[in-house]
């Protein structure tokens, strides 16, 4: 059983959005990628039998561009292999590039209840900042 | 209030000017009225009107549609034609993920008495054979890379030749159902792997298919021209282009990042990007923007088979005894090389319509022959519960809006308090009370997508017919709905 990852609800009329905050940018990447998939369904309905090491490349230097390519990967995972993923391990992350664990199992629209689609996410509003405390990443998705 | 609401002056009864400020290269104007304003100022819209109008090569003004509302880069219902011969640009964010998003509209000989009965019937077997849903798919098997490539050429076309259809269908298709600048050379590999199974599935959200019957007749001889008689059943298919058209934007807004810096332009928002039409970014988007639009069109094409058999079967009549004929199919998240008028000139213009339709008038050659003397169908889905509309276009939509009006209803409220204020309703039951049979894969997609969180279609219809740009014909009303 997958915890509920923590994060706040962007009030967005035609999407859904996503704020969160994390001790450091690896964590911020693993839980913008479990709230991704808990607004789609619950993640503590997500089993662990499916597992794969990932690794995504995105413009040096820019980790917004970072950003969404890695929750872009998640979601073609999703639709083209139909697994649900409900944990994310990142390993490494520098220079454009993460490299990370990703956990789940596949789609059984019986045990699954699907809350929302996500189409992709985007750029618009999208921000990841550096705070005393940690990270905070603030991206709105379309639905 | 947000930053640019300040400067917001009216212009007449529906049409709000946001004046040249800053960095916009135009004026911003969208059209509503004091009620449909008050919706509007509550969200950030205004600013991405004016956030457009900052987009190279921009031409008249950056445009909103009376059921505009926040986007993410432009605002849904937002329109914006560019010049490529003045550096105009083409943005994949101006079109949107679900490229030729549309809708469709089918007449039949069917009156309201007749079926009724059957409604309960009809959905359950549409919802049995059309599949629906997150990550719908298999609706034809899985197609090859090649098979693929084909529908990203042919479109409609395509789908005819494979026996989903007629060859009349084609001409009641915006563009015939194919633009022909597709080239899949243009599309990367993800993109084709998303596409192959989902050809002819309904996908979620607020796509849907609807039994609808006609209650109201407000333009006689137009809806004659249209097939459309009061009492009519009528069938609205909603959907577009599937994982095949997210990930064609995905990979471009990723092109567009480059271009972006390569072209020097700057932007009020990131997912504006987007790159100059005439260069090999521009075009390549063009080519490949064009394959995820054929692809919707062929995915449209095979679900009204697919519902026509449906209704067949269900009520054991052929589909010529039924007659079931297309009346027509519209785009609303498409980018096309158009022409219209520029200071007195014919000019080729990039019109981007995000959340936005196509409203040609009567004697525009691109208007199919059988409406060529009244306009082209435009048609306006509503949400669930109410309505929706059939209008025309007309000449002053040509003259202030590049040929375009509204789409919808718009959305008013966001998909979380749509659910909060869902919390403990059954909603399938209210709108069992209303005379609406629905089905859907989820309860969240009921909830988000319930008659509360849209504004009222028939305010939207009615800012567009006192603008001026658009006519109404028609009034449908629904009783059978299916929602992935």
């Amino acid at each position: 059983m997958v915890e509920r990852p923590t994060y706040d609800e962007i009030e967005h009329t035609a999407d859904v959005g996503v704020a969160l905050s994390a001790p450091d940018l690896r964590s911020a990447f693993e839980l913008a990628a479990a709230s991704m998939f808990d607004l789609m369904f619950d993640l503590d309905s997500i089993g662990s039998s499916w597992r794969r090491e990932i690794r995504v490349e995105g413009r040096e230097g820019d980790l917004e561009n970072l950003l969404i390519r890695w929750l872009a990967e998640l979601l073609f995972i999703f639709e083209t292999e139909r697994v649900l993923l409900s944990t994310f391990a990142v390993a490494r992350l520098e220079d454009g590039v993460v490299e990370a664990l990703v956990v789940g199992e596949p789609y059984d629209a019986a045990r699954h209840a699907v809350k929302v689609e996500i189409k992709a996410a985007t750029y618009h509003e999208l921000t990841i900042e550096e705070t005393d405390g940690g990270w905070t990443v603030r991206v709105i998705f379309d639905t | 209030m947000t930053h640019y609401m300040h400067g917001m002056e009216r212009r007449s009864e529906c049409v709000w000017e946001i004046p040249r400020a800053g960095g916009m290269r135009v004026p911003g104007r969208i059209y509503a009225d004091d009620k449909l304003m008050e919706l509007i100022r509550k969200e950030k819209a205004v600013d991405q009107v004016a956030n457009v109008a900052h987009l190279n090569g921009i031409v008249g003004a950056s445009l909103a549609m009376p059921d505009i509302h926040w986007g993410y880069g432009f605002p849904i219902g937002g329109v914006a034609a560019t010049d490529p011969a003045q550096g105009g640009v083409i943005s994949p964010g101006g079109v949107g993920y679900d490229i030729n998003c549309g809708v469709r509209l089918i007449t039949t000989a069917l009156e309201r008495e007749e079926i009724e009965d059957r409604i309960p019937r009809l959905v359950k077997a549409l919802f049995r054979d059309v599949p629906c849903g997150l990550g719908s798919h298999g609706a034809i098997g899985k197609l090859s890379k090649k098979e693929l490539e084909e529908v990203a050429v042919g479109g409609s076309e395509w789908a005819v030749r494979k026996g989903f259809g007629t060859k009349a269908d084609l001409d009641h298709t915006e563009e015939g159902g194919r633009l022909r600048m597709a080239d899949p050379s243009k599309v990367g590999p993800r993109a084709i792997e998303r596409g192959r199974d989902q050809v002819g599935t309904l996908g979620s959200g607020n796509h849907f298919i609807e039994i609808d019957v006609v209650d109201e007749i407000f333009d006689e001889a137009t809806a004659a021209a249209f097939r459309l008689r009061k009492g009519g059943i009528v069938i609205q298919i909603h959907s577009g282009s599937r994982g095949f058209g997210y990930q064609v934007c995905d990979d471009y807004l990723e092109v567009m990042q480059g271009a972006v810096s390569k072209y020097g332009i700057t932007l009020p928002d990131r997912q504006l990007a987007c790159a100059p039409v005439e260069t090999p970014e521009g075009q390549r988007y063009l080519a490949a923007m064009a394959c995820a639009a054929n692809y919707a069109w062929a995915n449209r094409q095979v679900m009204m088979a697919l519902a026509k058999r449906s209704f067949a079967k269900t009520l054991c009549a052929s589909e010529q005894k039924l007659g079931l004929s297309l009346l027509y199919d519209v785009c609303h998240n498409i980018a096309k090389l158009e022409t219209h008028e520029v200071d007195g000139r014919p000019t080729t213009l990039c019109v981007h319509r995000k959340g936005a339709t196509r409203a040609f008038p009567a004697g525009h050659p691109d208007v199919p022959d059988s409406y060529r003397s009244v306009g082209q169908p435009v048609l306006v889905p509503g949400d669930m519960g109410t309505h929706s509309y059939v209008c025309v276009g007309t000449d002053a939509a040509m003259r202030e809006t590049f040929g375009s009006t509204c789409h919808g209803a718009g959305r008013v409220l966001s998909r979380s308090k749509a659910k909060k204020a869902a919390a403990g309703r059954n909603l399938e039951q209210e709108l069992s009370k209303m005379g609406v049979f629905v089905m859907a894969t989820g309860k969240r997609t009921l909830a988000e997508e319930m008659p509360d969180a849209y504004k009222n279609v028939t305010d939207v219809v009615g800012v567009m017919e006192r603008a001026g740009i658009a006519r109404q014909v028609a009034r449908l009303t629904p009783l059978g709905v299916i929602k992935g």
